[in-house]
């Protein structure tokens, strides 16, 4: 609700500036505090542009989840996530993945634990389409790995488990939705800091 | 199209032009300031932005007694009306340049292209000054063009405005195009990945680039290697767009450059990992840890190169997680086992160029280390750094701060900070570029000195150990360099050997320490390298009276932190005074010896001398080896029939030097001498090569050693 009466003084703002004339309502609004620094208007990879993409070609524009995309890719978990009526991909910044992961630890899931790294990933994939509101209204989701993890709100995001919020919500694509989140989901140890990531 | 986040915009910048007359008395939107407005109290003046590649430099007059000055940008359409919020995009502080009185900032991030307002103010203490007038200026285009070909090629980087970086689909499209169009390109498969990626080299010259890598060698190149860490890629699109601007452009400073050297590029080493977004290749080996071992394909591949094209000075692109970092921490070759020379001449690189002319441009260049450190810099062979410096090669690491940290505060945006990293990039190439051509014969001095020292086999061997690398006087560009990382006594060997001996079981023996548990064998390495080895009755020896002297103990004794074998170290046969004639028959090592008398190598023999005196001829037929290094010959030096290898460097004849009918295979190295005499060279199987380090001959140079 608060939302919606956010949006009645913007546009009303927006029509003093005298500049709604020639554009449509969109479709594919973005929201959280991470949304505006990352492409956006026409610029390429803007939400609207995602919203009929699979989700390994939507994941390539979203400029924060270099990690996620590759370690999905790595994971060959796409064809399954593809033929999937619906999803929701709880998508980890790459900040997130940096806080939580090393270097050595991170190429080590990607290259050699693939099934830890499939567990992973399941972690962060629910089997349905859940909006930002949605996932505000539910007390918890069943992730592909077979937790339950509680939701919810946060402000105006969704709190995911005990640490993670959505930064970045409600980007469509063609079978579901991405919300980029802030810390990594599932039960890894913690390695960020360790070994040797210097040049 | 995104409603909300384009009706935040039209609110700002309506709240911004409402606003900024009245938050700052200086009246920041609308007219240019009339010329006669005198400056409020530590108003920063004089303020000029010029524009560059992917960056604009923003200077000023210092106000004194400021902390520190913040940069302010502001988009504006053609009339200078606001079209964007005011944004503070740079914080300059006193440690950024080594001069403080004419304080410059690069500031990047935007998209190329688009027009902008800005201001700067400074703090004093943590109070806000007022602003400067501002200054409009529309930034420059993307590189190249649009109308004219190849000019108008973009990568997948640039036309989704940093969104996506180039794949390799992409990267070979864009590099064929460029070698298509340009008479000046030529892209060349160094090797493969594990995964059978080709692994592309870009060769530029002007008007084409010499026909064989040999012929690239005579031309003193220069080595860009873009891209070793696949999740570190900011360097790589620097690469792409310098690669089309030494391919298309016409002015003066690029062809300048093009017709005195070859530049080498090499985009991505590590093709898996790029498109993987693994640091490591596929099979998580960091390759940055084995450019000495080369137990995998794409390392192998880039030493092959080095052994081919011989670059005299490289840089090697990374990104660098420590966001209290400087924009573009450096660090020369410091391991101890590399040459004097090539250390300074590194380090002249970076400090008495690269610091310099970043604070001219604004950019803030500094020692890789910085705080929290401590534990990078150091000393692995295994590291490029310090593996080309081992191979004689003025070199630098180059990071690129991956984040904005706290000196550019609107790096939260992605493709802000990835632009701002690979236009940071391409400045640095650029200067490198620039180095190297107004350098070029201290660089070469510099080698040429390291590989008349090294095959000279002087001093200690050091297996772990950097230089220190001193600290800059101040106002230091960085807070603190890497750590000293001296050398503790288990890796220092003060007794060097001559030589290393390996079993045929060492030597030609399978491996299991590359991709799937396959091995290339030592001799491949050793080939791969270029050492000159010696087959004797019972192994192989490879004497250290070669240029990669600093490297090979490393690989091949005992006593190293990651050594292939453990190589019999094989010492000196003579060391003193030898009066009447020598004569040699199997393996003979003089190190700091004086013979007085004529020496001859019988059929199979072997000579290695280093830092010796021969008051005599040197007869060797039919041997099985010959080197020379930092030694004297006082009389004629006759090499004729080797079935193996001849290297003679930093060595002064009294005499004639013959070397004929050697057949080896490799070229001989005849490199650094001074001859009193003539210089003649026939029907070896291979030209004798200098290595591009001259030879002083006072007398005819004839046959295969006239350019020598």
């Amino acid at each position: 609700m608060r939302t919606r009466l956010l949006a009645v003084v913007m546009v009303a703002a927006l029509a003093v500036a005298g500049c709604t004339s020639d554009e449509e309502p969109s479709t594919a609004a973005v929201s959280g505090p991470l949304c505006g620094e990352l492409p956006k208007g026409d610029e390429p990879g803007n939400p609207t542009a995602l919203a009929s993409e699979s989700v390994d070609q939507a994941l390539q524009w979203i400029t924060v989840l270099t990690t996620f995309e590759g370690a999905l890719r790595a994971s060959e978990l796409v064809p399954e996530l593809e033929g999937k009526k619906a999803i929701t991909v709880l998508a980890p910044s790459d900040d997130a993945f940096m806080a939580k992961f090393s270097q050595d630890n991170l190429d080590e899931l990607m290259i050699k634990d693939k099934d830890a790294l499939r567990t992973l990933l399941r972690a962060h994939i629910v089997d349905r389409s859940l909006s930002l509101a949605d996932l505000r209204d539910a007390d918890s989701v069943t992730t592909l790995d077979g937790t339950t993890v509680k939701v919810s709100e946060a402000d105006k995001m969704a709190r995911i488990g005990d640490e993670a919020t959505t930064v970045c919500a409600d980007y469509r694509i063609a079978n579901g939705r991405v919300h980029v989140i802030n810390h990594v989901l599932g039960n890894f140890p913690t390695t960020a800091g360790q070994g040797d990531s210097g040049h | 199209m995104n409603h909300r986040r384009s009706t935040v915009i039209a609110i700002s910048a309506l709240l911004a032009a409402t606003f900024a007359p009245v938050v700052t008395s200086t009246s920041a939107f609308a007219a240019p300031l009339p010329a006669f407005a005198a400056a409020e109290p530590n108003q920063v003046t004089d303020l000029t932005v010029s524009q560059a590649d992917g960056f604009a430099t923003v200077a000023w007059t210092p106000v004194p007694g400021a902390a520190d000055y913040q940069i302010e940008r502001t988009a504006v359409d053609a009339a200078n009306a606001p079209t964007g919020t005011p944004t503070v995009v740079g914080v300059w502080r006193p440690n950024r340049q080594i001069n403080n009185e004419t304080p410059t900032f690069a500031d990047a991030g935007f998209n190329p292209g688009t027009r902008f307002q800005w201001r700067v103010r400074a703090r004093i203490g943590t109070a806000e000054q007022p602003y400067s007038s501002p200054v409009f200026d529309t930034t420059k285009a993307p590189w190249g063009d649009p109308a004219v070909a190849g000019q108008n090629l973009r990568t997948q980087w640039e036309t989704t405005q940093a969104a996506q970086y180039t794949s390799d689909a992409n990267e070979y499209a864009y590099t064929a195009a460029v070698d298509q169009l340009s008479e000046r390109v030529r892209v060349v498969e160094i090797g493969r990945t594990v995964q059978n990626r080709p692994i592309n080299m870009l060769v530029i010259g002007y008007p084409t680039p010499p026909a064989t890598p040999a012929a690239v060698a005579a031309t003193s190149p220069l080595a860009v290697n873009c891209n070793v860490h696949g999740n570190e890629p900011g360097d790589r699109e620097a690469c792409l767009i310098m690669a089309r601007q030494l391919a298309f452009s016409n002015d003066a400073r690029t062809l300048g450059l093009l017709k005195n050297t070859t530049v080498l590029i090499v985009p991505t080493i590590n093709g898996d990992g790029r498109a993987a977004n693994t640091r490591g290749n596929t099979t998580g080996q960091d390759l940055n840890r084995d450019y000495s071992l080369i137990r995998q394909p794409e390392t192998a591949a880039y030493v092959r190169m080095l052994r081919d094209y011989r670059p005299v000075a490289g840089y090697d692109g990374h990104e660098y997680g420590n966001n209290q970092a400087g924009d573009l921490p450096m660090l020369p070759p410091r391991h101890q086992n590399v040459a004097q020379q090539i250390f300074d001449e590194s380090l002249d690189m970076i400090e008495n160029h690269m610091y310099v002319e970043g604070a001219k441009d604004g950019w803030w260049a500094c020692p890789y280390g910085c705080a929290n450190g401590s534990g990078v810099g150091l000393s692995e062979e295994t590291i490029l750094r310090n593996t080309l410096g081992l191979k004689n090669t003025v070199n630098s690491l180059l990071e690129l701060r991956s984040s904005g940290g706290a000196t550019r505060p609107d790096e939260g945006n992605t493709a802000n900070n990835r632009r701002r990293k690979t236009f940071s990039a391409l400045w640095t190439f650029n200067q490198f570029m620039d180095y190297h051509h107004n350098q070029l014969s201290d660089i070469k001095k510099a080698r040429g000195e390291a590989i008349e020292f090294q095959a000279g086999n002087n001093g200690r061997i050091v297996f772990r150990g950097s230089r220190v690398v001193p600290l800059h006087p101040a106002p230091h560009p960085g807070e603190a360099g890497p750590r000293e990382d001296l050398p503790t006594p288990d890796m220092i060997l003060d007794n060097a050997p001559c030589a290393y001996k390996l079993t045929e079981a060492q030597y030609n023996g399978a491996r299991t320490d590359g991709p799937n548990d396959v091995g290339a064998t030592v001799a491949e390495r050793i080939a791969a390298h270029g050492w000159k080895v010696v087959k004797v009755a019972d192994g192989y020896v490879v004497p250290l009276a070669q240029p990669e002297r600093g490297l090979i103990p490393l690989l091949l004794d005992e006593q190293g932190e990651e050594e292939w074998v453990s190589g019999e170290r094989v010492y000196p046969t003579l060391t003193g005074r030898h009066n009447g004639p020598l004569t040699i028959s199997g393996f003979a090592c003089l190190s700091g010896a004086t013979v007085n008398g004529p020496v001859n190598l019988r059929p199979g023999a072997t000579l290695v001398a280093t830092n010796t005196t021969i008051s005599g001829p040197v007869n060797a037929a039919n041997a099985a080896g010959v080197f020379f290094g930092d030694s004297s010959v006082r009389g004629p030096l006759q090499v004729a029939n080797t079935n193996g290898p001849v290297t003679v460097i930093g060595t002064n004849v009294s005499g004639p030097v013959n070397l004929v009918n050697n057949t080896n295979g490799a070229a001989p190295y005849f490199a650094g001498n001074s001859v009193s005499g003539p210089l003649n060279c026939a029907g070896n199987s291979t030209a004798p090569t200098n290595l591009e380090v001259r030879n002083v001959v006072n007398g005819p140079r004839a046959g295969q050693c006239s350019t020598l």
